[in-house]
Protein backbone atom coordinates (compact mmCIF):
# COMPACT_ATOMS: atom_id res chain seq x y z
CA UNK A 1 0.00 0.00 0.00
CA UNK A 2 1.24 3.46 -0.74
CA UNK A 3 0.22 6.06 1.45
CA UNK A 4 0.41 9.81 0.27
CA UNK A 5 -0.45 12.30 2.74
CA UNK A 6 -1.94 15.74 1.54
CA UNK A 7 -1.94 18.16 3.65
CA UNK A 8 -4.15 21.11 2.29
CA UNK A 9 -3.61 24.88 3.99
CA UNK A 10 -6.20 26.85 3.09
CA UNK A 11 -5.46 29.96 4.17
CA UNK A 12 -1.34 30.00 3.90
CA UNK A 13 -1.45 30.91 0.22
CA UNK A 14 -2.81 27.65 -1.06
CA UNK A 15 0.39 25.51 -0.08
CA UNK A 16 -0.19 22.27 -0.52
CA UNK A 17 2.37 19.78 0.56
CA UNK A 18 3.05 15.87 -0.19
CA UNK A 19 4.49 15.12 3.33
CA UNK A 20 5.62 11.28 2.48
CA UNK A 21 4.83 8.87 -0.51
CA UNK A 22 6.41 5.68 -0.09
CA UNK A 23 5.69 1.97 -0.66
CA UNK A 24 4.94 -0.40 2.10
CA UNK A 25 3.86 -4.47 2.50
CA UNK A 26 1.02 -5.71 3.72
CA UNK A 27 0.42 -3.18 6.83
CA UNK A 28 0.41 0.88 7.36
CA UNK A 29 3.98 1.46 7.85
CA UNK A 30 5.91 5.27 8.14
CA UNK A 31 9.32 4.59 7.13
CA UNK A 32 11.84 2.85 6.07
CA UNK A 33 9.66 -0.44 6.09
CA UNK A 34 10.22 -0.47 9.98
CA UNK A 35 6.33 -0.75 11.98
CA UNK A 36 5.55 2.35 13.96
CA UNK A 37 5.84 1.05 17.92
CA UNK A 38 3.71 3.35 20.28
CA UNK A 39 5.79 6.24 21.68
CA UNK A 40 6.11 8.41 24.47
CA UNK A 41 5.24 12.08 24.02
CA UNK A 42 8.15 13.63 23.38
CA UNK A 43 9.77 16.39 25.92
CA UNK A 44 9.23 19.87 24.31
CA UNK A 45 12.67 21.00 22.85
CA UNK A 46 14.24 23.87 21.98
CA UNK A 47 12.76 25.71 19.12
CA UNK A 48 14.87 25.68 15.67
CA UNK A 49 15.64 28.55 13.25
CA UNK A 50 13.19 28.52 10.61
CA UNK A 51 15.12 29.04 7.69
CA UNK A 52 14.83 31.36 5.32
CA UNK A 53 13.14 32.00 1.51
CA UNK A 54 9.61 30.90 0.80
CA UNK A 55 7.96 27.58 1.42
CA UNK A 56 7.14 25.24 -1.32
CA UNK A 57 5.38 21.83 -1.83
CA UNK A 58 7.91 19.02 -0.28
CA UNK A 59 7.19 16.25 -2.61
CA UNK A 60 9.72 12.60 -2.02
CA UNK A 61 9.07 9.49 -3.73
CA UNK A 62 10.82 6.21 -3.31
CA UNK A 63 9.71 2.99 -3.65
CA UNK A 64 11.35 -0.55 -1.86
CA UNK A 65 13.48 0.28 1.26
CA UNK A 66 15.06 3.21 2.49
CA UNK A 67 18.13 4.13 0.90
CA UNK A 68 21.10 7.01 1.90
CA UNK A 69 20.93 9.44 4.98
CA UNK A 70 18.58 7.69 8.11
CA UNK A 71 20.32 9.78 11.27
CA UNK A 72 17.73 11.02 12.33
CA UNK A 73 16.96 14.60 12.83
CA UNK A 74 13.99 16.95 14.32
CA UNK A 75 12.85 20.47 14.17
CA UNK A 76 10.13 22.14 16.54
CA UNK A 77 7.82 25.17 14.39
CA UNK A 78 6.82 27.78 15.35
CA UNK A 79 4.57 28.43 18.24
CA UNK A 80 1.03 29.12 16.55
CA UNK A 81 -1.94 30.61 17.96
CA UNK A 82 -5.26 27.70 17.65
CA UNK A 83 -8.72 27.41 18.84
CA UNK A 84 -7.96 26.41 22.67
CA UNK A 85 -4.56 28.06 22.90
CA UNK A 86 -1.04 27.77 21.87
CA UNK A 87 0.79 24.89 20.82
CA UNK A 88 3.90 23.57 18.48
CA UNK A 89 4.53 20.62 16.40
CA UNK A 90 7.70 18.63 16.54
CA UNK A 91 8.86 16.71 13.34
CA UNK A 92 11.32 14.10 12.98
CA UNK A 93 12.95 12.83 9.78
CA UNK A 94 15.08 10.31 9.01
CA UNK A 95 16.57 10.38 5.35
CA UNK A 96 13.72 12.02 3.56
CA UNK A 97 10.86 10.66 5.81
CA UNK A 98 9.20 12.06 8.06
CA UNK A 99 9.16 9.19 11.24
CA UNK A 100 7.12 11.29 13.90
CA UNK A 101 4.78 14.23 14.01
CA UNK A 102 4.05 15.08 17.37
CA UNK A 103 3.14 17.56 19.82
CA UNK A 104 5.80 19.31 21.17
CA UNK A 105 4.12 22.44 23.42
CA UNK A 106 1.00 22.93 24.03
CA UNK A 107 -1.24 25.39 26.67
CA UNK A 108 -4.73 25.20 26.96
CA UNK A 109 -5.00 27.28 30.04
CA UNK A 110 -5.89 23.53 31.53
CA UNK A 111 -9.19 24.01 30.12
CA UNK A 112 -10.79 20.14 30.65
CA UNK A 113 -12.84 19.59 27.47
CA UNK A 114 -10.27 20.99 25.19
CA UNK A 115 -8.01 18.88 26.76
CA UNK A 116 -9.79 15.74 25.26
CA UNK A 117 -9.56 17.49 22.28
CA UNK A 118 -6.06 18.60 21.89
CA UNK A 119 -4.94 15.39 22.83
CA UNK A 120 -6.73 13.51 19.73
CA UNK A 121 -5.55 16.37 17.54
CA UNK A 122 -2.03 14.42 17.55
CA UNK A 123 -1.75 14.11 13.94
CA UNK A 124 -3.77 11.34 11.70
CA UNK A 125 -0.17 10.28 10.54
CA UNK A 126 0.76 8.94 13.61
CA UNK A 127 -2.67 8.23 15.79
CA UNK A 128 -4.82 6.67 13.01
CA UNK A 129 -1.52 3.89 11.91
CA UNK A 130 -1.82 2.97 15.74
CA UNK A 131 -5.88 2.40 15.45
CA UNK A 132 -5.40 0.79 12.36
CA UNK A 133 -2.43 -1.97 13.31
CA UNK A 134 -4.73 -2.52 16.17
CA UNK A 135 -8.29 -3.08 14.65
CA UNK A 136 -7.03 -4.60 11.04
CA UNK A 137 -8.83 -1.33 9.86
CA UNK A 138 -7.73 1.12 6.96
CA UNK A 139 -9.57 4.20 7.77
CA UNK A 140 -11.22 5.76 10.44
CA UNK A 141 -14.49 7.72 10.35
CA UNK A 142 -15.71 10.87 12.37
CA UNK A 143 -12.98 12.33 14.05
CA UNK A 144 -11.86 15.27 12.27
CA UNK A 145 -8.27 16.71 12.09
CA UNK A 146 -8.49 20.14 11.81
CA UNK A 147 -6.67 22.36 13.55
CA UNK A 148 -5.09 25.63 11.12
CA UNK A 149 -2.54 26.70 13.83
CA UNK A 150 -1.23 22.78 13.62
CA UNK A 151 -0.59 23.09 10.35
CA UNK A 152 1.02 25.80 10.29
CA UNK A 153 3.31 24.89 12.75
CA UNK A 154 3.68 21.78 11.23
CA UNK A 155 4.83 23.27 7.80
CA UNK A 156 7.03 25.37 9.90
CA UNK A 157 9.15 22.81 11.46
CA UNK A 158 9.49 20.65 7.75
CA UNK A 159 10.47 24.14 6.29
CA UNK A 160 13.54 23.93 9.14
CA UNK A 161 14.23 20.02 8.37
CA UNK A 162 14.14 21.73 4.42
CA UNK A 163 11.48 18.92 3.25
CA UNK B 1 -8.40 26.56 7.42
CA UNK B 2 -5.87 23.03 7.45
CA UNK B 3 -7.51 19.69 6.15
CA UNK B 4 -5.47 16.66 6.21
CA UNK B 5 -6.30 14.23 3.44
CA UNK B 6 -4.44 10.94 2.71
CA UNK B 7 -4.79 8.95 -0.03
CA UNK B 8 -3.85 5.29 0.22
CA UNK B 9 -2.90 3.19 -3.35
CA UNK B 10 -3.19 -0.62 -3.45
CA UNK B 11 -0.93 -1.84 -5.80
CA UNK B 12 -2.00 -4.48 -7.70
CA UNK B 13 1.47 -5.73 -8.31
CA UNK B 14 5.23 -4.66 -7.38
CA UNK B 15 5.03 -1.17 -7.98
CA UNK B 16 7.35 -0.54 -11.14
CA UNK B 17 8.81 3.35 -12.21
CA UNK B 18 6.01 3.82 -15.54
CA UNK B 19 3.80 2.98 -12.49
CA UNK B 20 5.42 5.01 -9.71
CA UNK B 21 5.33 7.70 -12.58
CA UNK B 22 1.50 7.37 -13.65
CA UNK B 23 1.03 7.48 -10.00
CA UNK B 24 2.35 10.58 -9.36
CA UNK B 25 0.87 12.32 -11.68
CA UNK B 26 -2.23 11.40 -10.74
CA UNK B 27 -1.53 12.10 -7.04
CA UNK B 28 -0.87 15.20 -8.83
CA UNK B 29 -4.38 16.01 -10.23
CA UNK B 30 -6.19 14.60 -7.30
CA UNK B 31 -3.78 17.40 -5.32
CA UNK B 32 -4.86 20.15 -7.85
CA UNK B 33 -8.66 18.69 -7.60
CA UNK B 34 -8.39 19.55 -3.87
CA UNK B 35 -6.52 22.75 -4.26
CA UNK B 36 -9.13 23.96 -6.12
CA UNK B 37 -12.28 23.12 -4.42
CA UNK B 38 -10.40 24.33 -1.43
CA UNK B 39 -10.15 27.79 -3.33
CA UNK B 40 -14.15 27.95 -4.58
CA UNK B 41 -15.68 26.79 -1.64
CA UNK B 42 -13.57 27.86 1.16
CA UNK B 43 -16.14 30.11 3.95
CA UNK B 44 -12.80 30.96 5.87
CA UNK B 45 -11.27 32.82 2.34
CA UNK B 46 -12.78 36.17 1.92
CA UNK B 47 -12.63 36.59 -1.77
CA UNK B 48 -13.73 32.61 -2.21
CA UNK B 49 -16.43 32.53 -5.17
CA UNK B 50 -18.94 31.02 -2.42
CA UNK B 51 -17.76 33.87 -0.13
CA UNK B 52 -18.29 36.19 -2.46
CA UNK B 53 -21.64 34.92 -3.31
CA UNK B 54 -22.59 34.74 0.54
CA UNK B 55 -21.93 38.25 0.58
CA UNK B 56 -23.95 39.29 -2.28
CA UNK B 57 -21.07 40.55 -4.73
CA UNK B 58 -21.64 37.46 -7.01
CA UNK B 59 -24.81 35.77 -8.27
CA UNK B 60 -24.86 31.85 -8.52
CA UNK B 61 -25.16 32.18 -12.65
CA UNK B 62 -21.88 34.36 -12.42
CA UNK B 63 -20.00 32.17 -10.42
CA UNK B 64 -17.60 29.50 -11.00
CA UNK B 65 -19.29 27.00 -12.77
CA UNK B 66 -18.25 24.04 -10.46
CA UNK B 67 -20.30 26.57 -8.08
CA UNK B 68 -23.57 25.59 -9.79
CA UNK B 69 -23.30 22.12 -10.38
CA UNK B 70 -22.62 21.96 -5.76
CA UNK B 71 -26.01 23.88 -5.98
CA UNK B 72 -27.81 21.86 -8.12
CA UNK B 73 -26.45 19.34 -6.23
CA UNK B 74 -27.71 20.51 -2.10
CA UNK B 75 -30.61 20.81 -3.82
CA UNK B 76 -31.33 17.75 -4.15
CA UNK B 77 -30.16 16.63 -1.31
CA UNK B 78 -32.16 19.51 0.22
CA UNK B 79 -34.67 17.62 -1.05
CA UNK B 80 -33.53 13.81 -0.07
CA UNK B 81 -33.33 14.89 3.56
CA UNK B 82 -36.38 16.87 3.88
CA UNK B 83 -34.80 20.04 4.65
CA UNK B 84 -32.38 18.74 7.60
CA UNK B 85 -29.33 19.51 5.51
CA UNK B 86 -30.01 23.07 3.74
CA UNK B 87 -27.26 24.95 3.00
CA UNK B 88 -29.21 28.11 1.89
CA UNK B 89 -30.85 28.26 5.63
CA UNK B 90 -27.08 28.34 7.48
CA UNK B 91 -26.17 31.30 8.86
CA UNK B 92 -24.17 33.81 6.64
CA UNK B 93 -25.71 32.86 3.68
CA UNK B 94 -24.90 29.75 1.38
CA UNK B 95 -22.75 27.35 2.67
CA UNK B 96 -22.14 23.88 0.82
CA UNK B 97 -19.25 23.16 3.33
CA UNK B 98 -21.75 19.48 4.57
CA UNK B 99 -21.46 18.38 0.88
CA UNK B 100 -18.58 19.73 -0.60
CA UNK B 101 -15.47 17.96 1.46
CA UNK B 102 -16.94 14.58 0.08
CA UNK B 103 -17.69 15.65 -3.19
CA UNK B 104 -13.80 17.06 -3.43
CA UNK B 105 -12.80 13.99 -1.70
CA UNK B 106 -14.53 11.69 -4.21
CA UNK B 107 -13.25 13.95 -7.25
CA UNK B 108 -9.57 13.23 -6.22
CA UNK B 109 -10.02 9.89 -5.65
CA UNK B 110 -11.63 9.74 -9.60
CA UNK B 111 -8.05 10.94 -10.67
CA UNK B 112 -7.06 7.78 -9.90
CA UNK B 113 -9.77 5.55 -12.13
CA UNK B 114 -7.21 3.07 -14.86
CA UNK B 115 -4.70 2.95 -12.37
CA UNK B 116 -3.57 -0.55 -12.05
CA UNK B 117 -4.53 -1.83 -8.53
CA UNK B 118 -6.53 -3.79 -6.30
CA UNK B 119 -8.21 -0.53 -4.29
CA UNK B 120 -7.66 2.91 -3.18
CA UNK B 121 -9.03 4.83 -0.48
CA UNK B 122 -9.47 8.94 0.05
CA UNK B 123 -9.60 10.12 3.61
CA UNK B 124 -10.93 13.67 4.18
CA UNK B 125 -10.88 14.45 7.50
CA UNK B 126 -13.36 11.29 8.66
CA UNK B 127 -15.24 11.51 4.93
CA UNK B 128 -13.74 8.51 3.12
CA UNK B 129 -14.29 7.69 -0.66
CA UNK B 130 -13.01 3.66 -1.92
CA UNK B 131 -12.95 1.87 -5.01
CA UNK B 132 -11.66 -1.41 -5.41
CA UNK B 133 -11.24 -3.31 -2.25
CA UNK B 134 -7.86 -4.72 0.17
CA UNK B 135 -5.49 -7.27 -1.90
CA UNK B 136 -6.71 -10.28 -0.04
CA UNK B 137 -10.51 -9.92 -2.05
CA UNK B 138 -11.95 -8.19 1.55
CA UNK B 139 -13.51 -5.14 1.49
CA UNK B 140 -12.15 -2.25 2.79
CA UNK B 141 -12.71 -2.16 6.78
CA UNK B 142 -13.15 1.31 8.66
CA UNK B 143 -13.69 2.52 12.18
CA UNK B 144 -15.91 4.23 12.63
CA UNK B 145 -14.50 7.06 15.71
CA UNK B 146 -16.27 6.73 19.39
CA UNK B 147 -18.09 10.46 19.80
CA UNK B 148 -17.61 10.24 23.68
CA UNK B 149 -13.58 9.15 23.27
CA UNK B 150 -12.38 9.86 19.27
CA UNK B 151 -9.15 8.01 19.97
CA UNK B 152 -11.26 4.78 20.52
CA UNK B 153 -13.51 3.53 18.07
CA UNK B 154 -17.39 2.74 18.12
CA UNK B 155 -18.00 0.35 15.13
CA UNK B 156 -16.46 -1.43 12.63
CA UNK B 157 -17.69 -1.59 9.20
CA UNK B 158 -16.97 -3.05 5.90
CA UNK B 159 -17.33 -1.05 3.01
CA UNK B 160 -17.94 -0.56 -0.37
CA UNK B 161 -18.04 3.05 -1.93
CA UNK B 162 -18.14 6.25 0.78
CA UNK B 163 -18.75 6.47 4.03
CA UNK B 164 -19.13 10.23 5.81
CA UNK B 165 -19.65 10.79 9.63
CA UNK B 166 -20.84 14.26 11.06
CA UNK B 167 -21.26 14.50 15.38
CA UNK B 168 -20.01 16.76 17.30
CA UNK B 169 -16.43 15.47 17.43
CA UNK B 170 -14.96 19.04 17.41
CA UNK B 171 -16.03 21.77 19.46
CA UNK B 172 -14.87 24.09 16.73
CA UNK B 173 -17.99 22.13 14.73
CA UNK B 174 -21.25 23.50 15.12
CA UNK B 175 -24.45 21.41 13.48
CA UNK B 176 -27.03 24.25 12.68
CA UNK B 177 -30.66 23.05 12.76
CA UNK B 178 -32.14 24.43 9.32
CA UNK B 179 -35.42 25.03 10.60
CA UNK B 180 -34.49 26.83 13.51
CA UNK B 181 -31.14 28.42 12.49
CA UNK B 182 -30.17 27.61 16.11
CA UNK B 183 -27.64 24.80 16.59
CA UNK B 184 -28.93 21.63 17.45
CA UNK B 185 -27.24 18.71 17.11
CA UNK B 186 -29.78 15.63 18.22
CA UNK B 187 -27.07 12.59 17.75
CA UNK B 188 -23.78 12.45 19.10
CA UNK B 189 -22.71 11.14 15.87
CA UNK B 190 -24.34 10.18 12.00
CA UNK B 191 -22.68 7.60 9.37
CA UNK B 192 -24.03 7.69 6.18
CA UNK B 193 -22.43 4.37 3.73
CA UNK B 194 -23.60 4.71 0.20
CA UNK B 195 -21.85 5.54 -3.83
CA UNK B 196 -21.93 9.22 -3.56
CA UNK B 197 -19.47 11.15 -0.95
CA UNK B 198 -21.05 14.07 -1.30
CA UNK B 199 -24.68 13.11 -0.98
CA UNK B 200 -23.34 11.11 2.13
CA UNK B 201 -22.00 13.94 3.58
CA UNK B 202 -25.29 16.16 3.45
CA UNK B 203 -27.23 13.30 4.79
CA UNK B 204 -24.86 12.41 7.58
CA UNK B 205 -25.15 16.44 8.84
CA UNK B 206 -28.81 16.14 8.34
CA UNK B 207 -28.84 13.13 10.66
CA UNK B 208 -26.79 14.38 12.98
CA UNK B 209 -28.93 17.36 13.38
CA UNK B 210 -32.09 15.12 13.11
CA UNK B 211 -31.21 12.22 15.23
CA UNK B 212 -32.66 8.76 15.34
CA UNK B 213 -35.79 9.75 13.15
CA UNK B 214 -33.89 11.29 10.80
CA UNK B 215 -32.91 7.15 9.84
CA UNK B 216 -35.78 7.23 7.72
CA UNK B 217 -34.51 9.71 5.10
CA UNK B 218 -32.15 6.88 4.52
CA UNK B 219 -34.16 3.62 4.68
CA UNK B 220 -35.79 3.76 1.16
CA UNK B 221 -32.49 5.15 -0.48
CA UNK B 222 -31.70 2.35 -2.05
CA UNK B 223 -27.69 2.20 -1.93
CA UNK B 224 -27.34 4.13 1.30
CA UNK B 225 -27.11 2.84 4.85
CA UNK B 226 -27.23 4.35 7.86
CA UNK B 227 -26.05 4.74 11.75
CA UNK B 228 -26.63 7.00 14.23
CA UNK B 229 -24.83 7.03 18.29
CA UNK B 230 -27.00 8.81 20.63
CA UNK B 231 -26.11 11.37 23.29
CA UNK B 232 -26.76 7.68 25.50
CA UNK B 233 -24.62 5.85 23.59
CA UNK B 234 -27.17 3.66 21.76
CA UNK B 235 -27.03 2.83 18.25
CA UNK B 236 -29.58 2.85 15.51
CA UNK B 237 -29.18 1.91 12.21
CA UNK B 238 -31.09 1.03 8.97
CA UNK B 239 -31.26 -2.43 8.10
CA UNK B 240 -28.50 -3.33 6.36
CA UNK B 241 -25.83 -1.47 8.02
CA UNK B 242 -22.76 -3.20 7.33
CA UNK B 243 -21.48 -3.68 10.41
CA UNK B 244 -18.02 -6.00 10.38
CA UNK B 245 -17.51 -8.44 13.00
CA UNK B 246 -15.58 -6.55 15.77
CA UNK B 247 -12.29 -7.59 16.51
CA UNK B 248 -9.79 -6.37 18.96
CA UNK B 249 -10.07 -4.27 21.92
CA UNK B 250 -10.11 -1.19 20.26
CA UNK B 251 -14.22 -1.94 19.50
CA UNK B 252 -16.15 -0.20 22.54
CA UNK B 253 -19.48 -0.75 22.52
Amino acid sequence: MKRAPIVIAGTVAGLVAVLEFHTTPAKLTLAGGSSIAPAATPVAGPTTQPGSGGTKPARRSKHGSASGQTASRSATGQEVNYNYGVLSVKVTASGSKITKVAIAYLDDSGDPRSQLIDEQSIPILEQEALRAQSANIQGVSGASYTSEGFVQSLQSALHSLGM
Amino acid sequence: MGTVITIDVYPASAADVAWTADLRRRLDRARMVLRHADDVFSTWRRDSPVSRLRRGEITASEAAPELAVVMEACEVARRLSDGWFDPWAMPGGFDPSGYVKGWAAQRALAALDGLSMYGALVNAAGDIATTGCQPSGEAFRIGIADPDEPRRLAEIVELTGCIATSGTYERGSHLVDPHSGLPAARAASASVIGPDLGLADALATAIAVAGTPGLDLVEGLAGYEALVIGWDGRRHSTTRFAFAEASGPAVAR
